[in-house]
């Protein structure tokens, strides 16, 4: 199947939030890993272009609910592409092309029928850089619950404090929660962030290298919570720290140049006994 | 090729524990020939030489535990890594059983127990060890599985000769027994700790396996 996202964006986003016109449930159509965790995300046979430039190459991949998967590989590899296409953020590159199919709790994403919009509140998004809004930190969290409807239908002051608690930010910002997000130190802005993406309650959080602008003791915390987040969440996270990506994942994805996925594996077998040889000089620092 | 100086602190660090290998290895052999040869120098010079090895041990445990805090090694170079900081604490522990087979060959009576063949038991088993190390030295698996077969012979054979020391004990005269008693104990000792040596070689041969083939069949 091919598709040209671009061309179905203007329509798609501008629909009245209501979710899929096929709505997806947690439940429907879910396949199963031979790890017994529910997959949650499936490619087959995904590929990526931009213009004619392939930066996904055919990759083929089962992602398991509530357990942290991370994606590791050479710059240009492909990873964050793949990570943009599980919730369309690549319909927002106008020269992106999709071809195979992403499910969704069994859902093709690039059916016709999907809001990304909807597709985006069950599949949240953490930037590299943290990126708040100039806002109070209050509104930051509340933000996509009141654009995508929901601030009428459930007790706002509520949310916005699961979601701080959430993101471990609660304790330190509860008295200051009409003060700027922008104020705040680059971990707890990126807390915040990670706040703002879990407060519209996704499934799935993205997270495209949410540490590497941070110092160590930030980022700490952000691992730790990253292992939290599992509990409730599938999480999917880029990392270009290898170290990193041992730590806090259960799964491993590596790709290498050229946009392949060459192996995926629990993250222990991945490190300590790579199936693949260009992974094993990829991880041990042979190459890249 | 990335990380050039890591990659040289692997080689160093592999050529490191050959050699202390080779050290303990020799000092074993000098060990079996002065209880052999009732050699007392000889064996007081394996006695005084452990401290060298025993600081040898603890600079190399050291070399491990940096490559480990500084590169945080993964996949082939983790086992490495791993497996090496293993064996060279059953090297180490080689070392300390040739002190005891000096320290046999300064106490033994002679020819008391003709038909148990110490040097036999002490050459095969650090004969095994030098096979392990091969093994580690080559990466070559299937010899491991080798070394793990000797071991199951020399386990019946130090069991043999076990048994015809107790025996010559039960057999004795009631005043003999008195005289013959720390003879026989000292001698159960030696066929003890040499039958040891050759566990400490299937310990190596194990880690190896590991290493290579990331196979813990030999572990147990």
């Amino acid at each position: 199947m091919s598709n040209h996202p671009s061309r179905e964006r203007s329509a798609a986003e501008s629909s009245d939030n209501k979710l899929i016109q096929t709505e997806v449930h947690a439940d429907a159509d879910s396949d199963q890993t031979n790890s017994s965790a529910k997959t949650v995300v499936r490619a087959e046979g995904l590929s990526v272009y931009y213009d004619d430039d392939r930066a996904l190459n055919d990759v083929t991949i089962e992602i398991p609910e509530h357990r942290v998967t991370a994606m590791i590989g050479p710059s240009g590899c492909g990873k964050s592409t793949f990570l943009r296409s599980i919730n369309r953020m690549n319909d927002r590159i106008p020269a992106a092309s999709v071809e195979g199919e992403l499910y969704f709790h069994g859902k093709n994403v690039y059916d016709d029928d999907v809001d990304p919009v909807a597709l985006r509140r069950k599949i949240g998004q953490v930037f590299q850089a943290p990126n708040p809004f100039p806002k109070s930190i209050y509104d930051n969290v509340a933000y996509g619950l009141r654009v995508q409807g929901q601030a009428d239908e459930v007790d706002l002051d509520s949310a916005v404090e699961r979601a701080l608690r959430g993101a471990a930010l609660w304790d330190e910002v509860k008295d200051q929660l009409d003060e700027s997000g922008l104020d705040l130190s680059g971990g707890q802005q990126q807390r915040l962030c990670i706040a703002r993406a879990i407060a519209t309650d996704p499934e799935v959080v993205l997270m495209d290298e949410p540490t590497s602008a941070l110092d160590p003791v930030a980022a700490s915390k952000i691992e730790d919570l990253i292992a939290e987040l599992a509990e409730e969440y599938t999480v999917i996270i880029v990392t270009h720290n290898m170290q990193q990506a041992a730590r806090i994942s259960d799964r491993t994805a590596v790709f290498l140049t050229g946009g392949k996925l060459v192996e995926f594996d629990d993250t222990a077998t991945v490190f300590e006994d790579p199936a693949d040889d260009r992974v094993e000089d990829y991880i041990t620092g042979k190459f890249g | 090729m990335a990380r050039n100086e890591y990659q040289q602190q692997l080689e160093t660090l592999r050529a490191d524990i050959l050699e202390m290998s080779a050290v303990v290895c020799g000092r074993f052999r000098q060990a079996i020939d002065a209880y052999e040869a009732k050699d007392d120098e000889l064996a007081q010079e394996v006695i005084d030489g452990d401290y060298e090895i025993n600081q040898l041990y603890l600079d190399l445990e050291q070399d491990c535990i940096e490559l480990f805090a500084l590169q945080q090694p993964v996949a082939g170079d983790l086992r490495f890594i791993a497996a090496s900081f293993k064996i060279i604490t059953d090297l180490e522990r080689i070392a300390d059983l040739a002190v005891n087979l000096g320290e046999y060959a300064q106490q033994a009576e002679r020819d008391r127990y003709p038909d148990v063949d110490i040097t036999h038991i002490g050459t095969e088993t650090i004969g095994m060890v030098e096979a392990a190390m091969a093994a580690y030295a080559d990466e070559d698996s299937q010899r491991t599985y080798d070394v793990a077969a000797m071991d199951d012979e020399i386990d019946a054979y130090c069991d043999r000769t076990s048994r015809i020391v107790v025996r010559d004990l039960l057999d004795g005269e009631t005043e003999a027994v008195e005289t013959l008693l720390d003879d026989v104990s000292r001698m159960l000792l030696t066929i003890r700790d040499l039958e040891r040596v050759g566990d400490h070689a299937v310990n190596i041969a194990a880690r190896t396996l590991y290493m290579v083939d990331n196979d813990d069949e030999l572990i147990y």
